[in-house]
This record gives structure tokens, sequence and C-alpha cells, in this order.
């Protein structure tokens, strides 16, 4: 008896224990910066930063990017949803409908938060007039070149027109042996809708229009694919390239051109194994155009805070509201974005000297300067979509399909698939 | 006691007094409440772990579950209607039996080659026997991304090894080709399967009578005729359970595939299980990924129940 006694006096500690370390921490924080090696350093500087500054701890659950909606709609279903959430900007319209989700304008008032962060930032964070969601850091997906590279092929300038980008890397391939010249994304579907999408814009195409509408069947972009079949056909571009695959063929100067968020910077250094001293190679630029004079367009791109109620109504004193609040000081602004090589989201840090001098930031803002919004991403069916897509376009690079059959299926299957979400064709 | 306060003695058995022990069955009806007592954490593992999940999931078929609405919707067979009607769903059958059918086949050859071979005598077998366990050991992922670097196209062995021997001139994508991606696949599951399938046949051989063998070797009998008229006639009960064990495993697999080539190009390696996958983490339909599951495992009953039939018959 007396050992039974003990026993369950041990299993009553130990339950005590789990139930004391499940709620240790004020705040929990899921994001996919603490899952990258390059920015978990960054993240832990933040959380240090609001325990010394509150008193409250967070505890920081990561998940990589790529998983990161799916976990966090499971946690959602099972009701063990974190308190703040770090995502990107492209799903927070199917996020939007989640339980419990807080109104920023609510807790800390629109007109306060118009005064701290800047415009079009705050604005990547609104849904049918609610401040669902607060920039963290922002910026645009652009192009990015690396210099070692092209000196090597004796390009001295930016190309501006897809013929002369086209020519450009003809002469990378043929003078830097073993090289992918643009590490275009030809695997991952996430990673081909973003790069497909961007020749879309190049080319004056589009893929659903403002109101829900596909209009991908359209010869301008049957132009923008058959540009990107031709590149294949020509070994330009390389089949079995991802978005990491990319960012490492061009840290080590196998590959000339790649296109990434502004972030692009940290992964190149860390790639490289040069840290900062590869910076000299790192150069944005604008994203080639097909006709010479046509404005150069970017996707928009952001890191997004976005937070479940700890109380009903959610109020500033509750603990995951102050380090919502504590992300927009200067203090992480600063920090966290500059050491990720993006712009921040609120004005004075743009304005802090630290960013405003940062070249290499002006230089991307300076060649991104119209993002358009992610056409296909912002969808509820969104994930049908990106599959529909990146299946016609991999088709077509693969030589499975004509560009035009491509576009045509394309076209046809998204308007299925719109139909089904109830968005009228 | 004596004889006088007995009693007539019973002239029927049933009439014969029985302990209160013996009325509840007897020493059978004990050893059925053990057999089923035994039996039990069995089975409330069994229920937890697999029935209620899938009886979840039978249940989820029914609705139009998408992540993002918390709220399910009861359409009742319609997501089995789309299913049914879907050519991608098809398609991915038509993919599933293709991989199933090639790597079992595969795995079936070489295992048993190989088997053949280590069971002949030469030092240095218990080595390689060991060695061989090696592929299988090594975590499904694990497996899969080495093989993606034997298959890469830009830093892959079988490239190297072309160019080097001037067999190629640029190198190949060969995930980047609907066949070349199945065959990259099914060498993995068939370099995964065969220690498996080799320690089966490898059991099976020890036991074939030598002196048959010596005896037909006697006649004339050369080792294809061995093979055909004696080993493998030994061999067949084992071949039948290798054979379903391999159908299931095939169908049940997901993690090589999905690591290696998610499935594509396009949809060519798109088996069933990542069929489900992507519909419901990539276009989060839990109601179609759901049924699409259901009808996968309607794929996996027969295999199973005829391996499980085979099993009790023994």
């Amino acid at each position: 008896m007396k050992h039974v006694k003990g026993l369950m006096g041990t299993a009553l500690a130990v339950a005590m224990l789990g139930i004391g370390a499940a709620q240790a921490a004020d705040v929990s924080w899921m994001g996919y910066s603490y899952a990258e090696e390059s920015a978990k350093p960054s993240v832990d500087k933040i959380i240090a930063g609001f325990t010394s500054k509150t008193g409250k701890t967070v505890e920081p659950i990561a998940s990589a990017f790529g998983d990161l909606q799916k976990n966090l709609l499971l946690r959602v279903r099972s009701h063990t949803q974190p308190d703040v959430v770090q995502i990107s900007e492209r799903w927070l319209p199917s996020f939007a409908s989640l339980p419990g989700l807080v109104d920023y304008n609510t807790v800390f008032g629109a007109d306060n938060l118009a005064k701290i962060y800047a415009p079009e930032a705050l604005a990547m964070g609104q849904v049918d007039g609610k401040q669902l969601a607060l920039p963290l850091m922002s910026g645009s997906i652009g192009m990015v070149a690396n210099n070692a590279v092209l000196q090597q092929a004796g390009i001295t300038e930016m190309p501006k027109t897809t013929d002369e980008f086209k020519k450009d890397l003809i002469a990378i391939r043929d003078k830097v042996p073993n090289s992918v010249p643009y590490a275009m994304a030809t695997k991952n579907n996430s990673d081909i809708l973003v790069d497909f999408q961007t020749w879309e814009y190049a080319f004056g195409a589009d893929i659903i229009d403002a109101n829900g509408k596909v209009v991908v069947d359209s010869d301008a972009s049957k132009k923008a694919l058959g540009f990107l079949v031709d590149l294949m056909k020509e070994r330009l571009i390389a089949p079995e390239i991802g978005r990491p695959d990319a960012r490492r063929l061009v840290g080590q100067s196998a590959a000339a051109f790649y296109l990434d968020a502004p972030q692009s910077r940290t992964f190149l250094r860390s790639f490289s194994g040069k840290g900062k001293d590869f910076d000299v190679n790192i150069k944005p630029m604008q994203v080639p155009v097909a006709n010479a004079g046509q404005e150069p367009t970017s996707i928009q791109w952001a890191h997004l805070i976005i937070a479940f109620q700890q109380s009903n109504p959610p109020t500033k004193d509750d603990a995951n509201m102050q380090f919502v609040a504590w992300l927009g000081d200067d203090a992480v602004e600063t920090q966290f974005p500059v050491e990720q090589s993006a712009l921040p989201g609120t004005i004075s840090a743009r304005a802090n000297p630290i960013v405003a001098d940062d070249a290499y930031l002006s230089a991307w803002a300076k060649n991104n300067t119209n993002p358009k919004r992610n056409e296909v991403g912002i969808w509820s069916n969104s994930g049908e979509l990106t599959d529909i897509l990146a299946e016609e376009v991999q088709a077509a690079l693969l030589g499975q399909k004509s560009a035009d059959d491509a576009i045509t299926s394309m076209g046809a299957r998204m308007k299925e698939s719109m139909i089904k979400a109830g968005h009228a064709q | 006691m004596s004889s006088d306060t007995a009693g007539p003695v019973p002239t029927r058995i049933e009439d014969y007094p029985v302990s209160r022990h013996a009325r509840r069955g007897g020493l059978q009806a004990v050893q059925r409440r053990i057999g089923l007592l035994m039996l039990a954490p069995a089975a409330i593992a069994f229920a937890v772990v697999i029935l209620y999940p899938f009886g979840q999931a039978l249940a989820l078929s029914l609705f139009e579950d998408t992540l993002q609405s918390i709220t399910p919707t009861f359409i009742g067979l319609r997501n089995f209607e789309q299913v049914l009607t879907d050519p991608e769903v098809w398609g991915s059958f038509g993919t599933t039996v293709i991989y199933v059918g090639c790597s079992t086949l595969g795995t079936l050859v070489l295992g048993l080659g190989w088997a053949l071979l280590l069971n002949q005598k030469f030092r240095g077998r218990g080595v390689i026997r060991a060695l061989t366990l090696m592929p299988w050991v090594v975590p499904s992922t694990v497996s899969a991304f080495i093989w993606a670097w034997i298959f890469n196209s830009r830093f892959g062995l079988i490239n190297g090894l072309l160019l080097e021997l001037h067999l190629i001139q640029v190198p190949q994508a060969w995930l980047s080709t609907p066949e070349g991606a199945m065959l990259a696949v099914i060498l993995t599951r068939v370099w995964r399967s065969i220690p498996l399938f080799m320690a089966f046949f490898l059991a099976g051989l020890q036991n074939v009578d030598t002196e048959q063998l010596d005896a037909a070797r006697v006649d004339g009998a050369g080792n294809f005729a061995i093979l055909r008229d004696h080993v493998l006639p030994h061999l067949r009960p084992v071949l039948i359970v290798v054979v379903v064990l391999g159908v299931i495993g095939g169908l049940q697999d997901f993690d090589t595939i999905y690591a290696l080539t998610g499935g594509g190009p396009v949809r060519a390696t798109a088996v069933l299980s990542v069929e489900v996958y992507r519909k419901a983490f990539e276009q989060w339909d839990v109601g179609m990924a759901s049924a699409i599951g259901v009808l996968w495992v309607a794929t996996l009953l027969p295999p199973a129940f005829f391996y499980l039939r085979l099993l009790v018959r023994r």
C-alpha cells in the first residue's frame, strides 16, 4: 500500500510538473523565422527583449514556411491555436475567417496604428475593413543578380527587356561552364506560382482579376509561358530547381539571376559561405519587361503578425497584445527586419539611419516600385489554384504540352475551381 | 461420507450435480474468458488508434469540410461521386497500380536472386547478409534523399558516371520526365524492400531438401530447371506471402514518393497516398481527402484479407 501511495504521489507530481510546463509561457508565438537557422538568433533576441521589458515569457513554436498554414489550421481545429502567429501576407485572406482572430483596430485603435505603421504595409493586413494583421517586415518579390557571374560573362549592364535578358542568359550559358543562367523555380508548386506570376506581369498578363474572374487564357499569357519554354529549350533555365536550390546556386555563383524576397541578401551571405563579404555581388534589379518603356512589376511580400484573443474582448493588457505591440517597437523593427534584409513595417524604423542608410534596402526599394498583390494566393481555394497553375507550367516546360495548350487548360481548370469555391465566372 | 447419504444415483448425465465453476462453462469457458481478457488491451489499442480514426475519416468523407470551414456541412455521398468522376483520381489509381505492380515484381525478382546468391556458401557471407539489411534499417525519407541525390540533374551520381563515360553530353534531368521519376520511385522502393523479401526467401531456402537438388543435378537438370522445378515450388507459400506483403506495403507508401518527387513532375508519381495528402494539406479539402482515403483503404482490403486468410489457415 505504501508503494502504491508512493507511486501515485510520483505520478501526481509528474502530472503537475507537466501542466506547469505547459502553462509556463505567457505567450506562444508560432512562426517560420524560428525554423530558419539564419533567423533563429534574431527571434531569440526579440523574445529576450520582451521578457526583459515586461517580465513575461514567450514560447517560440517553429514551423517550416511550407508547413505553417497546415499546422496553424490543424491547431485551430483542435482548439490549440498559438497566441501570436507570423504569417505570409498571401495567406491572410484564407485565415480571415478563423474564430478568435483579433481585429487590432478594436485593441489599439485604427488612428494609432496609422501613426505607427507605413500605410502600404498596414494595408496588407486589412480584410473587409478589419485590421487582422500587422506588418513585421515588408517588401516585394523581385529579381536579384549575382554580379560576379555577370562579370565572368562580360555583362556590364542589367537587362531591361526580355530580349536583353535572354541575350545575357545565352552569354552566361556559353561563358560560365556548368551554370544555370537563370535559376527559375521549376519545382515546388508555390515557388512556381511566384515565378510564373512575375513573368505574367512582365508580359502584361494577369491570372485572376480583382473580382475573382480567371483571365489567364490570353495571348499575353501564352507569350509569357512560351518565353519560359524557350528558355528551357535553350538550357537557360533548368528543371528540378526550387527556391532553396536557387538560393544555393546563386550563393555559390553557379547561377546569375533568380527571384526572391529582399531577405535574399541574408540567404546569399549564408550560402556563399562568405558572409557580408558577398554583399558586393548581390544586385537587386528590375524584372525585365516584354516591351521597352513598360513599367516593371514585382509581387507584394510581407511577414505579418496575427493573434488569437486571450480574453474576450481582447485588451492592450493581454500578454499577447503586449507582445504584438513589442513587435512594432523600434527596438525590434530596427533589429529583426534589418538582420533579415527587409524593410521594417513601422514609419519610425524606416526613418532610422540603420534602415535609411542601408544601400541594399535602398536599391531594392528603387528597383521594385510597383509591387502587385499575389493574384492567386489570396483566394480561399488558393491551394488548388496553385497546384493547377504549377502543373500546367511544368507540363509546358517539360515538353508534355505546348505553351498555348497549357494556358488554355490552366484557364479552364482554374475557372472550374473558382466556380466550385463560389466565385462566379 | 457414506453411500447412505449420497442419495439415488442419477441415470442421465444432465442430472449429475455440477459445481458453480462447471455451470459457467468449465475449463474451456475460463480459457475463453482469459483469452478475451488477454486480447482486450490489443483490441482497445486497435479501437483507439485505428478503428476510431478510420470511423472519423469515414464520417468526414460524407461532409464538405475544408480546413477553413470550422463547421463541416453534410453532403452525403457527393464527395464519392466527385471522386469517381474525377479523371485526376482515376489517374492516381492507374499510377498506384503501375507503382505497386512494378515495385513488387522488381523486389520479388531481385530479392529472390539475392537470396539464392546469399544461400551459397562463401567467405564473408554473414557480413554481406548483415549489410544487405542496411536499406531496410535506413529511414524511408533518408533513402528517398539518397536516391534524389543519385538522380540529381546537376550533382547526381548517375549523370556524373554517364558524363565520365561520354555516354551523354549534357546532364539529364531524370526526375523531370514522367518515366524517369516513376523509375526513380520504383527503384527506391525496390532498394528498400529487397532485404525484407530476401530474409523471407532465405528462410524458405533453408528448408529446401539439398539431397533432392543433388539428385536432380545427377539426372542432368541445369540451374534454371532446378530453380523452376524444385526451388520455386518449394518457395510457393513464401512467394504468396511476400507478394501480398509487397502489395500492401506499396499501397501504403507515401514518404518515399513525397520526399523524392512530391508526386511530380506534373502528376507522374501522384499515387493515392500522395493524392490524399495533396487534397488535405495543399488544397485544404478534408472531405474529399477522406473520400479518397476510404477508397484507398478499400483497395488495401482484398490483399490484407487474403494475407490474413493465409495466416489463419496455417
